[in-house]
């Protein structure tokens, strides 16, 4: 009984996913085939991913994407890190206060930040440019936070052992603390892939050029007709290939994944 | 303590600080201060080409006599109620069905989870096709009764509905994860204490469930409120045209976006973007005041 619950859940929730992944394959006559065809009838092969880097610069869309999502892991997770454990295990004057401070940017909305924050960027020059995409939104305050926490719990006399061993405290950091946090800091990586990878606000608003643009951005191209005709199939081809990034995240690191999506919501 | 050439001490507390300072200048620079200066500019006029002029209190008074302004905060609210109670209620239930063993679970759990997946563009992009006038929704639903047209998007009044709707179901299998991890946490000696005393499941949920899983309720109510109200990527990109039909569905996000990037009007974008600030903190205050009570 339960198990007919969940099937007819799974299929209703599933099943937009699934009309996505299948049209990119099919025809763009059977797209719109009523009723609805599950499975291509007419197999196109990579047809329509073809045509969609035909119409909008797809790939270089897709790796800017990638540049923007790895960039803010990359530096979220170093820096995040870094100041982690700055906080948890060090004692210097102005701590609780600059954490607090790294701590309230947490609840302010990005929609609050997205003028004054352009006016900024505009002013150093940044506008539409590769500085302007990928620098403000670099780190994420929850990564702090986040980081904070787990440095916490790591053994305050395995750090001592080092210093009386006569390494540098960056070294105790990057050969002790680091790789102590690797599991958290996977976790966090995922996190933030997720949401840099799907970001649109920010992108929108500093870049025109085309050859800037991520493919979130990029994707409400193929909703607009192109040469007077719909460009479904390729719409479902590149929001397929946007999908597919998180999607092997999802099936390669589901522990990873579901943890550090819970971690987010119940810290952030 | 390390020394430094020369004989003086260095206290290793001060490489805290060095950790720290990195992060702590990005932020002064691209959230604390774009913040302060955002608040700033709700009391000037700028258009970002000649000098912003202070104005006083006049962005906010205007506001409430702004059609556009009114017509987003309506639609906003809507729109947050829509994203909220029937996401709790669909999200919890569909925990519980989840959160007990049964044949295929974990695949049928995972094929559920998919649409959190896509990132919100997409699903705007994939819904939009889904949701053509005389597309697949339209066989699907009103097919059965002979409707082969049905606006979706097009139609004014039917449109805002159409954004909770496609918005409930990207989310609520998000929601299930958060409602699944708060069950896991009740201990199970809690239920099985309750079952030897007779307490069918429903009782069982009501009395010992529910209570068990306040806190994680007011996460939930707190969390869908709150990504509720900032919505943007999803009115921009599924309407016919941003926010559209006939601003049906302009909502807060997209009224600063259209304010700052489209009319230049950055003194007004910032003063709705302090409202949509204060909505959101208001909620925040709600959540930590339910929280201490927990």
């Amino acid at each position: 009984m339960r198990t007919v619950i969940a099937l007819g859940m799974a299929v209703l929730f599933a099943f937009p996913i699934w009309f996505m992944a299948t049209s990119a394959f099919k025809a763009e006559a059977e797209i719109q085939a009523i009723p609805m065809h599950l499975i291509p009838w007419d197999f196109q092969g990579l047809a329509q991913f073809r045509l969609a880097a035909e119409i909008a610069p797809m790939w270089t869309y897709f790796l800017n994407s990638w540049l923007y999502a790895l960039s803010h892991v990359g530096v979220t997770v170093f820096f995040g890190a870094l100041a982690g454990f700055g906080f948890a295990k060090y004692r210097f004057p102005g701590r609780a206060v600059l954490f607090l401070a790294v701590l309230s940017t947490i609840m302010v909305p990005f929609q609050i930040l997205v003028v004054p924050l352009f006016i900024e960027v505009k002013a150093f020059g940044w506008e539409n440019s590769y500085p302007g995409l990928l620098i403000p939104g670099m780190m994420n305050a929850f990564g702090v936070f986040m980081m904070r926490q787990y440095a916490a719990d790591l053994p305050d006399e395995l750090l001592e052992a080092a210093r009386v061993d006569g390494a540098s405290e960056f070294r105790i950091f990057l050969q002790i603390a680091l790789p102590l946090l690797l599991p958290a800091l996977a976790s966090l990586a995922i996190i933030v892939f997720i949401w840099s990878w799907g970001n649109f606000l920010w992108p929108l608003v500093i870049v025109q050029d085309k050859a800037l643009n991520v493919l979130s951005v990029g994707l409400t191209t193929y909703t607009q007709p192109y040469l007077g005709q719909p460009m479904w199939g390729a719409a479902m081809a590149a929001s397929t290939v946007a999908t597919i990034p998180i999607a092997a995240l999802f099936i390669f690191f589901q522990r990873y994944f579901v943890k550090g999506l819970t971690a987010a919501a119940v810290k952030g | 303590m390390t020394r430094r050439p020369g004989g003086v001490r260095f206290h290793y507390k001060w490489w805290g600080l060095i950790f720290v300072l990195p992060v702590v200048a990005f932020f002064a620079t691209f959230n604390l201060f774009p913040t302060l200066f955002g608040l700033w500019l709700s009391f000037t006029d700028y258009d970002l080409l000649s000098p912003p002029i202070w104005v006083g209190l006049d962005n906010f008074v205007n506001l409430f006599a702004d059609r556009l302004f009114r017509h987003a905060l309506a639609n906003t609210l809507v729109f947050v109620l829509g994203a909220t109670v029937p996401v709790w209620v669909l999200s919890l239930l569909a925990a519980l069905v989840f959160d007990q063993a049964f044949r295929g679970r974990d695949v049928l759990k995972a094929a559920f989870f998919l649409p959190v997946l896509p990132p919100v563009v997409v699903i705007a992009v994939v819904w939009r096709l889904l949701l053509h006038p005389n597309g697949v929704m339209t066989s699907l639903t009103g097919g059965w009764w002979g409707i082969t047209e049905i606006r979706w998007l097009a139609d004014a009044a039917l449109a805002p509905f159409s954004m909770i709707a496609v918005h409930d179901w990207a989310i609520i299998p998000f929601f299930m994860m958060i409602w699944l991890a708060g069950l896991a946490a009740i201990p199970p000696e809690i239920r099985e204490a309750a079952a030897i005393d007779g307490a069918g499941s429903v009782r069982t949920f009501w009395h010992v469930d529910l209570p068990q899983l306040r806190a994680t309720a007011v996460l939930v109510a707190a969390l869908s409120s709150i990504n509720a109200f900032q919505t943007f990527a999803l009115q921009y990109v599924l309407p016919t045209d941003p926010g559209g039909p006939a601003n049906s569905t302009l909502v807060l996000g997209l009224l600063v976006f259209k304010y700052g990037f489209q009319y230049f009007r950055m003194g007004d974008a910032a003063a709705v973007s302090v409202v949509m600030f204060a909505l959101i903190m208001a909620v925040t205050l709600v959540q930590l005041w339910f929280n201490r009570r927990a």
